[in-house]
């Protein structure tokens, strides 16, 4: 028999699948939204509800988007001429914040894996060529992570751009700001030794 | 049991995001053999794992726990990664994919490891030599695993043999669809490739040979190069 009463069970187990969330934690949810603050657990619901129906994807830039304009993929994006390629939405949410960059963007959804089953079409390479065979992106940044994986993935990236006259760029790794180097590792650092610039 | 091991030698097979912020590892161990390890809080930011926990690098490993997975408790690598890029990162996952396919966890074979490690050495040379290097890789492993190449010393490389796996090789008349020349097969037996058609000959006899060890599942490394190879080929045209 369970523990708790056939709703809070199906609250509680639907909260435990968020990341991070076991069932300690989703029974304080539980009883926190229940008992303490009903508003914010109806806010919440609605707040799911209307990102469920109202978000999609962007069949351009792959990100979320809600609006029939995706703000990514502006004109004012466009006419910057840069498209930059990353791993994930939160790569691309962390480029935007710290970083001057406003150009386009495209999200892999992954990196390529073939032992996970990762391949161009699971990445959408195929639309990512099309938006490249339409003329206006004069530079691809190659914003992939510093993996194996991603190391495969930039050089499949750069090869489909290099084919349509595209330059590519592929950003730094090194030395973090505010870093020491005695605590860098050792492939870190020897990245960040053979990408050194003149001064 | 519960065991302890120290600073085993090791190279990272695959690793994938596990909970919050620990990685499933799958390493391949000199004498441990493929093990199953989990790395707790090696995906947080602070982790000093991270850099350290990536394939195509030699490592030092150590680990608690017997069953079929056990905790990492430390590691650090004794060499920088091995500077694979572009096509070469998937020889190396072919090896990788190879060794999770058909080494069952805990059956340790100390002399694939070597070849292993020697083969991924080899992988940044030149593509003759990458070439060479797996199809050696691929032979050590059938040997390894009981099901080594039949190829015997008095083979005539002026003549043509067929070949399969139970009879080893076996002389035919002439040059016949499937048939292998004598110069192939001695090059395969002696590890020493001399030209392009001796290298094609070497890698369809062992795709034949692995092929029947993979229950029916191709390898997916294999068939993801070709796809990439065949859209990159592609793209000027579109």
């Amino acid at each position: 028999m369970s523990l708790y009463s056939p709703r809070l069970t199906r609250l509680i187990d639907a909260l435990r699948r968020l990341p991070g969330v076991g069932p300690k934690s989703a029974q304080r949810m539980a009883f926190h939204l229940l008992d303490r603050d009903r508003d914010a657990a109806r806010l919440l619901a609605t707040a799911l509800d209307d990102a469920l129906s109202g978000i999609a994807r962007c069949p351009d830039c792959r990100m979320f988007k809600e609006d029939d304009e995706c703000r990514y993929c502006g004109p004012a994006r466009r006419q910057s001429g840069q498209l930059c390629v990353v791993e994930g939405p939160a790569d691309l949410v962390a480029i935007e914040q710290g970083t001057p960059f406003r150009g386009r963007y495209f999200v892999l959804m992954g990196r390529l894996s073939p032992l996970d089953g990762m391949g161009p079409d699971e990445l959408g390479l195929p639309r990512l060529a099309e938006t490249l065979g339409e003329g206006d992106v004069q530079e691809l940044i190659i914003a992939t992570n510093p993996t194996v994986e991603g190391e495969a993935t930039a050089y499949y990236l750069a090869e489909m751009a290099k084919s349509r006259g595209i330059r590519v760029t592929r950003i730094a790794h090194g030395v973090p700001m505010g870093g020491e180097l005695e605590y860098v590792d050792g492939g870190t650092l020897s990245h960040a030794l053979s990408g050194r610039q003149p001064v | 049991m519960r065991e302890r091991v120290t600073l085993e030698p090791a190279y990272l097979l695959n690793r994938r995001p596990y909970q919050d912020s620990s990685l499933l590892l799958e390493a391949y161990t000199r004498q441990y053999g493929r093990v199953g390890l989990v790395a707790r809080g090696a995906r947080g930011p602070k982790s000093k794992l991270r850099g350290v926990l990536q394939p195509f690098t030699p490592l030092l490993l150590g680990w608690a726990g017997g069953g079929d997975l056990g905790t990492l408790q430390g590691a650090e690598a004794v060499g920088p990664p091995l500077p694979l890029s572009g096509e070469r990162v998937f020889f190396g996952w072919y090896l990788n994919e190879l060794l999770i396919r058909l080494v069952a966890r805990a059956d340790p074979h100390p002399p694939l490891f070597e070849a292993y490690a020697l083969a991924l050495q080899q992988l940044p040379d030149d593509a003759e030599l990458a070439q060479d290097a797996l199809r050696i890789f691929e032979k050590t492993l059938l040997a390894e695993l009981g099901y080594g190449l039949l190829l015997p010393d008095g083979i005539d490389p002026q003549a043509h043999y067929r070949y399969d796996g139970e009879r080893g090789a076996r002389p035919v008349p002439g040059p016949e669809p499937g048939s292998y020349a004598g110069a192939s097969l001695a090059a395969l037996r002696d590890e020493h490739f001399a030209n392009a058609s001796e290298r094609g000959d070497a890698r369809r006899l062992l795709r034949d040979a692995i092929a029947p060890l993979l229950g029916g599942r191709s390898l997916e490394t294999p068939r993801l190069l070709r796809e990439m190879r065949s859209k990159a080929d592609k793209i000027p045209d579109s």
